[in-house]
């Protein structure tokens, strides 16, 4: 399976080079990375939401879709592939599932905002802003769960640590053999 | 107390400065070998590893760069900070358990050295080492700098230092940086890790309750205030656009796991098991402690709209000014000892791994052995190292800025793009090549160089850290399935099973 979940993440790097290729290659629009405040000086505004993204705005919310996929099939490939089980893919899917969802909240409640010239607040900011401040933050504590209170069933099992401490006694018994090994020739 | 304010703010800094030169100094009696020094001997508690983990991330940057960020280009600037819990999470999925056991079975005490045992090429492991020195002055010299301008303006502010120089100012905080890095190597640079995120998480918090009292109707109402100004600025993808902020969504999120100063902490801890409560430790940390840069930020963009404070005359005076009008002089004492800990913390780590590079890991690579006496050159070279980007730092100041601008180029991008698939992806694919390796991190160093020396501008504020990272991902990957797969060393296979 790792070895073509490898395949999964070199398309998907491929997929996202495209995009910025196409992205850079998108009709250009005029200060779409910021322009500088009239009034106060080191500071920039972001001006016309929906003309910044006209050409662009699709293209780069399936750029922020790859790259979440991308997260998790790369936290995929930190597993040993004896742990990938139904019960490990669902939790990797349902991570994958809270992060698009937030994404989707948020990209989808920008849009809104730019129809519509109004916008809800949640703890103190802009119902879209607050998706992404509080949203992504959080988007990735599934993943951290199942890295932490699943430690020992995917990351560390009681297996792996005996194989690990195999490991260890090996080197040292092959260290202990070539240091001993010139005096038996001694004798 | 207010009439003090100054004073206060000064003796929290003494009082901060005394504590790392007392912590270098106990850490001395218990750094007997070049282990110790590199790596703690593998001796650490979770606690210790999870503090020094998040506190070697949020640099000066975060305190004064962060909310500089978010004054000036609204939201696109949260991108940095709210992908630090995904960062962690690939971080620890893909590093953590891998590198601290390949330390332990071969005695590793650097990045490079695992670099080696991995690819079984000194090739790897000298471009490994080169990045590594030139990112690490980079880095340190723009942290020696800030340091030194941080303290040239408080000091300034009292009667009795009201005419010090800057070069006074780098040669007092090098000082101590380099006092208790060279006596106590990496274990007293952990131990005032633990001090340093403490104060920083503490700060943090405060901060944010200060800030919401500026406006009556808290943060909604500084929110509303910048919606009215301009909408973009405090919508999800801020000034600087979609791309900008998805860029840094990509180098910060998965370019976390390739930053040597923070991936060779795991290298560490004393239990593998560990991991399991220093991820979730290390990311509260880092969340309180960037609340600074969030709620400054807003605030100030807030207040300077609505008139409550003039003009700033730069963007990083955001933090310096909010904490003049709107903070306590107690707190300030406790932020501003809180920047000098986000500064040292990176710092130290970046002169430990520097070192490593220098007396470890090139002299391995070159002529197959490290120096003798690794221990007495570690401490001499600390102290060269960090004299050299101080020189850096004064010559950027007063003669040329851009050489500190080219070299902080080999900042987080450059290490995320170079080291991020050699390492992570290296760590956990038994068909990375050698060939790979050294393509990904050519063509990231180059990328990033040319793009910086050149001046490119990418449309819609891509940048050349993203293409950079992008690229390399792709070569890597590639060029390793079109090279004959590498025959691993038999303790390296059967470790990547587990």
């Amino acid at each position: 399976m790792a070895s073509r979940l490898i395949y999964a993440i070199l398309i998907v790097a491929v997929l996202m080079a495209g995009l910025l290729l196409a992205i850079g290659l998108a009709e250009p629009v005029a200060d779409a990375g910021g322009m500088a405040h009239p009034d106060f000086p080191g500071m920039q505004l972001g001006g016309d939401g929906a003309a910044r993204l006209e050409h662009i705005g699709a293209l780069g919310f399936l750029f922020q879709c790859l790259l979440l996929i991308q997260i998790v099939l790369l936290s995929m490939l930190g597993v040993s592939e004896r742990y990938y089980s139904g019960e490990f893919y669902a939790y990797m899917g349902g991570s994958l599932l809270f992060m698009l969802i937030v994404a989707w909240q948020m990209y989808s409640g920008h849009q809104a905002y730019l129809d519509s010239g109004e916008t809800g607040y949640f703890l103190g900011f802009p119902t879209a802003t607050a998706w992404q401040m509080y949203g992504t933050w959080l988007g990735a504590i599934p993943l951290i769960l199942v890295y932490s209170l699943g430690f020992s069933r995917f990351i560390y099992s009681d297996e792996d640590e005996a194989r690990f401490k195999q490991l260890l006694q090996d080197k040292a018994a092959a260290e202990s053999t070539a240091e001993s090994t010139p005096d038996e020739l001694e004798q | 107390m207010e009439a003090y304010r100054q004073e206060i703010i000064v003796g929290a800094i003494v009082v901060y400065m005394l504590f790392c030169i007392a912590t270098g100094l106990w850490a001395m009696r218990r750094t007997h070998n070049s282990s110790d020094f590199f790596i703690a001997g593998r001796h650490l508690g979770p606690i210790v590893v999870a503090l020094a983990l998040f506190s070697s991330t949020l640099s000066g940057f975060g305190f004064v760069g962060g909310p500089g960020l978010v004054y000036s280009i609204g939201v696109s600037s949260f991108w940095m900070v709210v992908i630090s819990s995904t960062g962690y999470a690939l971080g620890f999925f893909l590093v953590a358990k891998r590198i601290r056991m390949i330390a332990e079975l071969r005695d590793c005490i650097s990045l490079p050295d695992v670099v080696e045992a991995r690819y079984d090429s000194k090739l790897v492991r000298l471009l490994m080492a080169i990045t590594i020195v030139l990112g690490v002055m980079g880095y340190l010299a723009t942290q020696i700098l800030a340091m030194a301008v941080v303290m040239q303006a408080i000091l300034s502010g009292t009667e009795t230092f009201a005419d010090i120089g800057l070069v006074t100012c780098v040669v007092l905080s090098s000082a101590v940086l380099i006092f208790y890095c060279v006596t106590g190597g990496i274990i007293a640079s952990v131990y005032t890790d633990v001090v340093q995120g403490a104060i920083m998480m503490i700060a943090g918090t405060l901060i944010l309750v200060t800030a919401m009292s500026v406006f009556d109707g808290g943060m909604q109402e500084a929110t509303s205030v910048i919606l009215e100004n301009d909408a973009e600025a405090i919508m999800p993808y801020g000034a600087a656009g979609i791309m900008a902020s998805l860029g840094w969504f990509f180098v910060f999120g998965l370019g976390l796991a390739g930053q040597p100063h923070l991936i060779t902490k795991m290298m560490m801890n004393r239990d593998m098991r560990d991991n399991r409560s220093i991820l979730p430790m290390s990311l509260f940390g880092y969340v309180m402690a960037a609340l600074l840069w969030i709620s400054i930020g807003i605030v100030m963009r807030a207040a300077v709209i609505d008139g409550v404070v003039p003009p700033l005359d730069q963007p990083d005076d955001a933090a310096s000014v909010f904490l003049s009008v709107f903070a306590n002089p107690l707190l300030a004492g406790v932020v501003f000892a809180g920047l000098f800990a986000a500064i040292m913390s990176t710092s130290d780590a970046f002169l430990n791994i520097g070192t490593a590079a220098i007396i470890h890991d090139i002299p391995r690579a070159v002529r197959g052995q490290s120096v003798r006496n690794e221990l007495f050159w570690a401490r001499v070279v600390t102290v060269l190292l960090a004299i050299v980007a101080a020189s850096f730092a004064l010559y950027s100041h007063f003669r040329d800025a851009t050489l500190v601008a080219i070299l902080g180029a080999f900042g987080w991008g450059t290490f995320a793009a170079s080291i991020f698939p050699v390492v992570a992806i290296g760590l956990n694919w038994r068909g990375a090549t050698v060939a790979g390796a050294v393509t990904a991190i050519v063509a990231a160093l180059l990328i990033n160089f040319v793009s910086q020396l050149a001046g490119i501008v990418f449309p819609y504020g891509i940048s050349g850290q993203l293409v950079a990272f992008a690229a390399s991902m792709v070569l890597f990957i590639g060029v390793s399935l079109v090279t004959s797969p590498p025959k691993l060393p038999r303790d390296i296979d059967a470790l990547m099973d587990i």
